[in-house]
């Protein structure tokens, strides 16, 4: 008794049904039958790096419209593509980013800079200036300028001047109620209505020049400013007072809150680094970023508050982040000067910066992302492809081209200058440790150096 | 303030947040899930969210995930316990797919101890098979010379190509001739290229290729008299081998010769790939046969397997490349264990000669020896047995045109084609093929798009040649630890920067490190006793040679020198000599004369 069988396929599993159906496939996960799947894998990530690397074109516009550097940029809130910008000229602009357009255009906003801009609701924005006024405006396009000039419509008056002592060097609004806080050598709340502003905040014994203060996003009555004293404060508007303070070792230039973490800080800080702080326990930063070569001018978050990006000194933007101190992503331009604000965009997909050339420039937040009807195939084969390369990162090829970037040759030169520097302090540091007394105690955490008092 | 700030209640950094979870999985949990009971976005949103059935909380975790808690880093420690934990689970998985695999593997049983399964001929095979697969079973008679075949990767397609210059090409299946040529001229192999859309064959002079049309389109002049073909599919390489002994790897995709190596061991008749490290093993004429790949100079594995010359060489892809098959003119039929070289797994000697011999996906062996082809099967041909006698047969087929040149098993199918000088027959093997293909790698029922689609994406994922090893995994496993020991005071992990020089030195290979142990020998003497103070103040600055000393105490400079190098042995060779002369003369040692036998010694 014979039992035989010989393997055949039945052209009726393997083939399409009907004319146009799509041929059914089958798989067989045995090993064996994927010779070299590592080295090919690895191949298709080394590919996936390399066009990462491709497609990384982010610079998508430059907006133009002002002379002088663009101070300060707000986005407007509950949309996606309305951002206003101030410039040193005393030029206000609302642009529409997605159509490249100007909504309104005022040319003498402020006499001298205008030093800060909010939105006070959908269609009132504040600005004010060194001009030591505060200024309303409506920024609905209005029928009889319409018609006499689109772009420039610089005969227009604003709603309410709000005037005060000392020149302005920021405002920002609160959340909901018709209130906003100015910053000169204190901190003032004003209510809309009211010509004067109807409280004082100072801390006791300060005597410095407020650069910058902002709401806190969810509990909108904690306020934060940084000043010229390198002191960075808390206040509450219900109390009406100073709450806390830090001294730290350089002065912070800007200041964002995050969007998601209410008590989280970010500081963009003179010395070159960006600071998280936690501001329950402001005594250490949560982080510190380091890759700025020159002082970092100007920070934003993203709003999942899992990104932020901050623009320099340095004549670069850098995209970090949270928690991630090193290797930003970083954007640069010929004629990009230095970069004096930072945004992003309310859907996180668009960075954009102003400089000192008085452009602003609009920047993809991922430099290789395809902009664009994205169908679910390709998504499907961007995401298998991202997931190569966090698999094979380690792997020094592909870490090597998915880590480089081309950085201009001053930028490069100035990073070197600064390691050598860096590293010749700490071999200083090292030798003394060990020839004298002070290698008896243990040595300072960086993050321990950042503050140097705490006072409340 | 802290009070305004908890009054709020504000969500905390997600960093505090997971800490909190890691230490106290238990505790966490519930106030989070009564947390999230009124978490109306949460609510909303779980309803049209939905996690995979391996990730969900339900699903237990799986079994001997490794445990990492000699890590402190926790972001790292987390990482790495997530990425084994989903490994661990895709191995889950992966036997779960194995139901998946439908189609059966052919067999042929007997029953009772007198019955033989090489008993049964091909007519009784083809009567029990199915109609689709009886149709296998086909004889061609050609005449043209003994017949030289070759089926694509995913055996849909089959190339023949007779001695004589008759190639062609077809789908055997439909019987579908894509081309067929009268080369006019002696051809000794052919093979196809990525898929049966090229092809390539070893001609009098040259090794050509042409397309599916039978169009010329290469001549490649740099392979003289090509004898043998491999193509290794996933580095698109075609390598051949010649009269002249030379090993020649083209790159098919940009159309470069890669590298050529000299054999130095003559003429070549055999060639065969190992699909699974795509090393090539050539079998030579003084029976050794060498393995290798195209970033090594020499062969990586040097066999003496027979002791006349090899006739056939076959590497088994059915145990990932373990096993290989040689047939040796002097008739013995071996199979070797790549893994170590140390004489055959099992070695008989074929009637008649030895013969072509492949092996086949499943593992069955088949030797042309003589007029007949014999099939042997898996488990009795690898296992280690002392005596020279035959394994047990499985499936012989008598054929009467001699000589059997060429044993093709077809993939994916049970088909074993055999070329002889009357033509090709095909003859069914049960059990020898591999019932299910996986359709991203090679699909016989594959239309038009999805060729072209697979060609773009083999060629994005084109290995380079210089990866080639005899161990593929190595890549992306972690790399052996460096022989440089770079500790400095017990701490290993120092950066090069950070080293004292004389390490930074030793690290990159440039360290004078010869010198210490120099001048101490050079001043401690040859016994390295220790020496009495007036000995040390009698031979202070007396030795011999003190020039060429200070010489050397000037130029140290931590850095490999080649003068220095150079007057350092001459310093050795001075000493050596001193040594033996005091030796002799203290009668250790016997004064050896010179003889006539000294050049064949070997230079220490």
């Amino acid at each position: 008794m014979v039992k035989i069988s010989v393997l055949q396929h039945a052209p009726s599993r393997h083939l399409p049904a009907r004319p146009g159906d799509p041929t059914p496939t089958s798989r067989n996960l045995d090993p064996l039958m994927h010779p070299f799947a590592r080295s090919r894998e690895r191949m298709r990530a080394l590919n996936a790096a390399k066009m990462e690397r491709m497609f990384a074109k982010p610079f998508i516009a430059a907006l133009e419209g002002h002379v002088d550097a663009v101070e300060t940029m707000t986005r407007k809130p509950e949309t996606l593509n309305v951002v206003a910008s101030g410039s040193w000229d005393g030029g206000l602009i609302v642009h529409d980013v997605s159509q490249r357009s100007q909504l309104l255009h005022v040319e003498q906003a402020h006499k001298g800079k205008i030093t800060g801009i909010c939105f006070a609701d959908a269609d009132r924005m504040l600005s004010c200036g060194v001009d030591r006024n505060v200024k309303l405006w409506d920024t609905r396009s209005q029928p009889d300028t319409a018609e006499l000039e689109a772009g420039s419509s610089s005969g227009r008056k604003p709603l309410s001047v709000y005037s005060g002592k000392t020149a302005f060097n920021s405002i920002d609004h609160h959340r909901s109620e018709p209130l906003f806080a100015t910053a000169s050598s204190l901190v003032q709340i004003w209510d809309e209505t009211k010509s004067a502003a109807i409280s004082n905040l100072t801390f006791p014994t300060s005597t410095e020049t407020i650069s910058a203060v902002r709401f806190n996003l969810s509990e909108s009555s904690v306020l934060a400013s940084i000043g010229s004293d390198r002191t960075f404060t808390l206040y509450d508007i219900r109390t009406g007072k100073a709450e806390r303070r830090i001294v730290m070792q350089m002065r912070s230039n800007s200041l964002a809150w995050s969007p998601t973490f209410p008590t989280s800080v970010l500081l963009a800080s003179e010395d070159h680094n960006l600071y998280t702080f936690d501001i329950r326990s402001l005594n250490t930063p949560t982080q510190i970023y380091k890759a700025h070569v020159a002082a970092v001018m100007a920070c934003d978050w993203s709003p999942t508050g899992t990104e932020f990006v901050s623009g320099g000194w340095d004549r670069t933007v850098r995209i970090w982040k949270e928690g991630v101190g090193t290797a930003p992503e970083v954007y640069h331009t010929k004629r990009m000067q230095r970069v004096t604000s930072t945004l992003y965009t309310a859907d996180a997909r668009f960075v954009l910066s102003g400089s000192d050339d008085g452009n602003v420039r609009v920047w993809k937040a991922r430099a290789s992302d395809k902009l664009g009807v994205i169908t679910a195939r390709e998504r499907a084969a961007i995401e298998y492809r991202d997931t190569l390369k966090d698999k094979w990162k380690m792997d020094a090829q592909i870490g090597k081209v998915s880590r480089s970037r081309h950085i201009p040759k001053p930028v490069h030169k100035a990073a070197q200058l600064k390691r050598t520097m860096l590293e010749a302090q700490r071999v200083k540091e090292e030798r003394r440790r060990k020839h004298t007394r002070a290698g008896e105690s243990k040595p300072r955490a960086e993050r321990k150096k950042v503050v140097i008092a705490e006072q409340s | 303030m802290d009070a305004l700030i908890a009054k709020a209640d504000a969500i905390r950094p997600v960093k505090r947040r997971r800490i909190g979870r890691d230490d106290h999985p238990r505790k966490s949990n519930a106030p989070a899930k009564a947390s999230s009971s009124h978490d109306q976005t949460l609510t909303s949103v779980s309803l049209h969210t939905s996690l995979p059935k391996s990730l969900r909380p339900s699903s237990p975790p799986p079994e001997d995930v490794p445990k990492y808690s000699h890590i402190h880093n926790k972001k790292l420690r987390t990482q790495l316990t997530r990425e084994s934990a989903q490994t661990a689970r895709a191995k889950a998985l992966l036997k779960d797919a194995e139901l998946l695999l439908t189609d059966e593997v052919g067999m042929m049983e007997v029953e009772g101890e007198m019955e033989k399964t090489w008993r049964i001929g091909q007519d009784e095979v083809a009567k029990a098979a199915g109609e689709e697969a009886a149709r296998g079973r086909k004889e061609w008679t050609l005449d043209g010379g003994p017949y030289r075949s070759r089926y694509t990767r995913n055996g849909r397609h089959l190339a023949i190509v007779g001695k004589k210059g008759h190639v062609a090409t077809f789908d055997w299946q439909t019987g579908t001739m894509h081309a067929e040529l009268q080369l006019r001229e002696t051809c000794r192999d052919i093979t196809f290229l990525h898929d049966h859309s090229h092809f390539a064959v070893a001609q009098q002079k040259y090794a050509f290729i042409y397309d599916r049309d039978g169009v010329e389109l290469h001549r490649l002049k740099a392979h003289i008299e090509p004898t043998r073909m491999e193509f290794l599919p996933f580095h698109w390489l075609l390598a051949t081998v010649g009269n002249s002994g030379y090993l020649k790897y083209q790159d098919t995709s940009t159309g470069q010769l890669v590298v050529e190596h000299r054999t130095k061991l003559g003429a070549c008749n055999t060639m065969a790939q190992n699909v699974h490290n795509a090393v090539i093993h050539l079998g030579h004429q003084n029976g050794t046969v060498t393995l290798w790949t195209p970033n090594l100079p020499h062969p990586a594995v040097r066999l003496l397997a027979h002791l006349g010359p090899v006739v056939s060489v076959s590497v088994d892809p059915s145990a990932g490349g373990r096993y290989m098959a040689t047939a040796g003119q002097d008739g013995t039929v071996k199979v070797w264990d790549c893994r170590n070289w140390k004489g055959a797994v099992r070695q008989w000697t074929a009637r008649g000669g030895g013969g072509d011999l492949e092996w086949s996906q499943k593992g069955a062996l088949a030797v042309a020896t003589g007029g007949s082809v014999n099939v042997y099967t898996k488990p009795s041909i690898q296992t280690p047995f002392a005596a020279t006698v035959a394994p047990p047969l499985y499936l012989t087929h008598p054929i009467p045109h001699r000589p059997l040149t060429s044993v093709r098993f077809c993939p994916y199918q049970d088909i074993l084609t055999i070329g002889h000088s009357a033509g090709l027959s095909s003859i069914l093997v049960p059990g020898s093929g591999e019932p299910n293909f996986d359709s991203m790698e090679a699909d016989p029922f594959e239309n038009r798009t999805a060729r072209r689609e697979r060609e773009v994406k083999s060629l994005l994922d084109k290995i380079q040649p210089d990866m080639i090893t005899l161990d593929p995994e190595f890549v992306g496993s972690l790399a052996p630890p460096p022989k440089l020991s770079t500790a400095v005071e017990g701490a290993h992990d120092i950066p090069f920067a950070r080293l004292p020089r004389h390490e930074r030195l030793r690290v990159s290979g440039k360290a004078d490190e010869t010198e210490e142990g120099d001048a101490r020998a050079a001043s401690g003497g040859e016994e390295g006793a220790p020496q009495t103070k007036e000995e040390k103040e009698k031979r202070k600055m007396r030795g011999k040679n003190k020039s060429l000393k200070r010489y050397l105490r000037k130029q140290r400079k931590n850095v490999v020198d080649p003068r220095a190098v150079a007057v350092r042995a001459k310093l050795e060779k001075q000493r050596e000599e001193r040594r033996k002369a005091k030796a002799i003369a203290s009668g250790a040692e016997a004064d050896r004369k010179p003889s006539a036998l000294d050049r064949f010694k070997r230079a220490s």
